[in-house]
């Protein structure tokens, strides 16, 4: 088992250094030379050539490619992104950090609607399957595979704030805050598990065990209850966990919507005004976390499957 | 396959739904009853009315006429998008599918990495490099998607690569181009086609929803998810604004959705079950 996490996670090592590399190529892509922006954030009144040149040196812009590319690698481990073009009193690291908190919990809060919805949904159509709950839920599903996340929100806002004005339109704050854009989120990711939870459940009723329990006399809950949940209930908890980088990078749209102060918002903002060491970050930020918890995910499952395990060794 | 597409009263109407919709956006000088950028300040916000049997929007323009202007960028940069995914992944589909050795190994490493990066964040990446219009977005669809279509394309092309005919075709001198464009090609031509259809649906949502939060189509050229941004300012005064392109929207996505469903059926009865 040892040996498989190690290999795991030296096979993640590669992935996050092509990562970072299509992350500093992004930089060095841009149409503006960074000796006469960094010129800018100094506020350097008059841009000469002179100026550009000496800054050149000093940046360490003239080194070649591969060591430049170290040297940035290098800051980053240290946290150190730069400062914003846009705002240069701001440093990157300071922006993200301001915004993240509001992301994390409109993400957090969407995942549990996921879990708390999707969970029992999927498990009664797939017991009462081609009943009439069955059939009115996967059209439910259908129609929301087909409408964009924004329409769904901006229905929600106006009916449920400017019609029945239940809860705020906009901004953060409060719980009530976070309810409207946190069901939007999560209405595509429910939909999609409670397909994967129904027919997962669906497979493993037809599998030997539950014929063998049936034989045996066990009573019909004890079996949907204690063995095919349990057992199917593993591979949507692995599934689900894979996809909360996906909650947290899905949040750019909603936020929008719904006015939320975080990264997504942040990242809009600055492709708008060309601040790329944002967009950067934004886009380090994000892939390392699909990396990351596919990696624990992984070993997660790993760890928990004995079946797994089996065919691995 | 095409006969039991017909028997099928679902894929009829899907089919139905976007040869409707595609004429619609054709001759859309003809349907529309108005000009979709003639603005009137002082008809704004008008009501449903034989003028504009939409009413208008927030600079008196007609919402039917922008409807029917609209589905020029929604459907066919959508289907431009999915044309370009499919080009180049079937390129790079049947080199390394073909040739195997050094080519294959390349490129399929190339996908895998292509294909770990999160997509969404990556086309924001994209569009973000080389600024804001619509003309980068179908580029960034095509950069961020074509991975995927070149690993299943090339898993058709291995099924086929040591079949007799190509071998003969080979053994009696054919070029390898010859046998790629002549026989490869057909071969799995419909997979692609299906492959195409499916995604259709995904590509309009993509390009709807960047063009809402303003990185695809720019104002004034009518798309719906463009209008969907306008309407999002009125919602207070004008809810009904932002219902019209959203129920377009869904409408075609879900015929499409559909189709693809139909057509996959009829191809693979054993996967319906």
């Amino acid at each position: 088992m040892k040996n498989y996490i190690i290999k795991r996670c030296l096979i993640a090592i590669p992935l996050l250094m092509c990562i970072s590399f299509f992350c500093f190529v992004f930089i060095n892509l841009i149409p503006s030379d960074p000796a006469e922006v960094a010129l800018r954030v100094r506020q350097t009144p008059i841009i000469t050539e002179e100026a550009i040149s000496q800054i050149r040196v000093e940046l360490g812009l003239n080194d070649p490619f591969l060591i430049r590319y170290a040297r940035w690698l290098g800051d980053c481990l240290r946290f150190d992104f730069g400062v914003s073009y846009v705002n240069p009193a701001r440093t990157v690291l300071g922006e993200i950090g301001r915004c993240l908190p509001a992301t994390i919990q409109l993400a957090g809060f969407s995942l549990i609607f996921v879990i708390i919805l999707s969970l029992p949904i999927g498990f009664f159509c797939a017991i009462y399957k081609d009943s009439l709950f069955d059939r009115i839920v996967r059209s439910v599903v259908f129609m929301t595979t087909a409408m964009p996340a924004y329409w769904i929100g901006l229905l929600l806002m106006w009916l449920i704030s400017i019609k029945l004005d239940l809860l705020p339109t906009s901004g953060n704050g409060t719980i009530k805050h976070l309810i409207l854009p946190a069901f939007t989120i999560s209405l595509t990711y429910i939909s999609t598990y409670i397909r994967l939870i129904r027919n997962n459940i669906l497979d493993n009723m037809k599998e030997d065990y539950v014929l063998y329990e049936k034989a045996r006399g066990l009573k019909e809950r004890t079996i949907l209850i204690n063995h095919v949940l349990k057992n199917s209930l593993h591979t949507c908890i692995v599934a689900i966990g894979m996809s909360i980088p996906q909650l947290i990078a899905g949040t750019i749209v909603v936020e929008n919507v719904f006015a939320w102060p975080g990264v997504g918002k942040l990242c809009i903002a600055a492709i708008f005004n060309r601040d790329y060491p944002i967009i950067q970050a934004y886009v380090l930020m994000i892939g390392t976390l699909f990396v990351v918890f596919n990696l624990i995910f992984d070993i997660i499952q790993y760890i928990t499957d004995p079946r797994l395990r089996r065919d691995v060794n | 396959m095409i006969k039991q597409l017909m028997k099928n009263k679902m894929a009829i109407l899907s089919f139905g739904i976007i040869a409707l919709i595609s004429i619609l956006g054709i001759f859309a000088p003809v349907f529309a009853p108005n000009d979709p950028y003639e603005s009137n300040i002082i008809k704004k916000f008008a009501a449903f009315s034989y003028e504009y049997p939409l009413g208008t929007d927030h600079l008196g323009r007609c919402i039917l006429s922008r409807m029917i202007y609209g589905i020029r960028p929604t459907l066919f940069l959508s289907l431009l998008t999915m044309l370009g995914t499919i080009g180049l992944g079937a390129i790079m589909g049947l080199l390394a599918g073909y040739f195997r050795g050094i080519v294959d190994e390349i490129i399929m490493r190339i996908v895998d990495v292509m294909l770990s990066f999160p997509s969404q964040i990556m086309i924001l990446a994209v569009v973000a490099l080389l600024g804001v219009d619509i003309r980068n977005v179908i580029i960034a669809n095509i950069f961020i998607k074509w991975a995927w279509y070149a690993r299943m394309i090339r898993t058709s092309v291995l099924k086929y690569r040591d079949k007799n005919f190509i071998l003969f075709s080979r053994s009696i001198g054919s070029s390898e181009s010859f046998i790629l464009i002549k026989h490869m090609l057909p071969c799995i031509g419909s997979e692609m086609a299906i492959l195409a259809t499916l995604d259709i649906g995904w590509a309009i949502l993509n390009i709807s929803t960047l063009s809402f939060l303003g990185l695809g189509v720019q104002a004034p050229v009518s798309e719906w998810g463009a209008m969907l941004n306008e309407a999002k300012n009125v919602m207070t005064t004008n809810p009904y604004q932002m219902l019209v392109p959203g129920i377009a929207v869904v409408i075609l996505v879900a015929s499409f959705n559909l189709l693809g469903d139909c057509i996959r059926d009829a191809l693979d009865p054993k996967e319906a079950n």
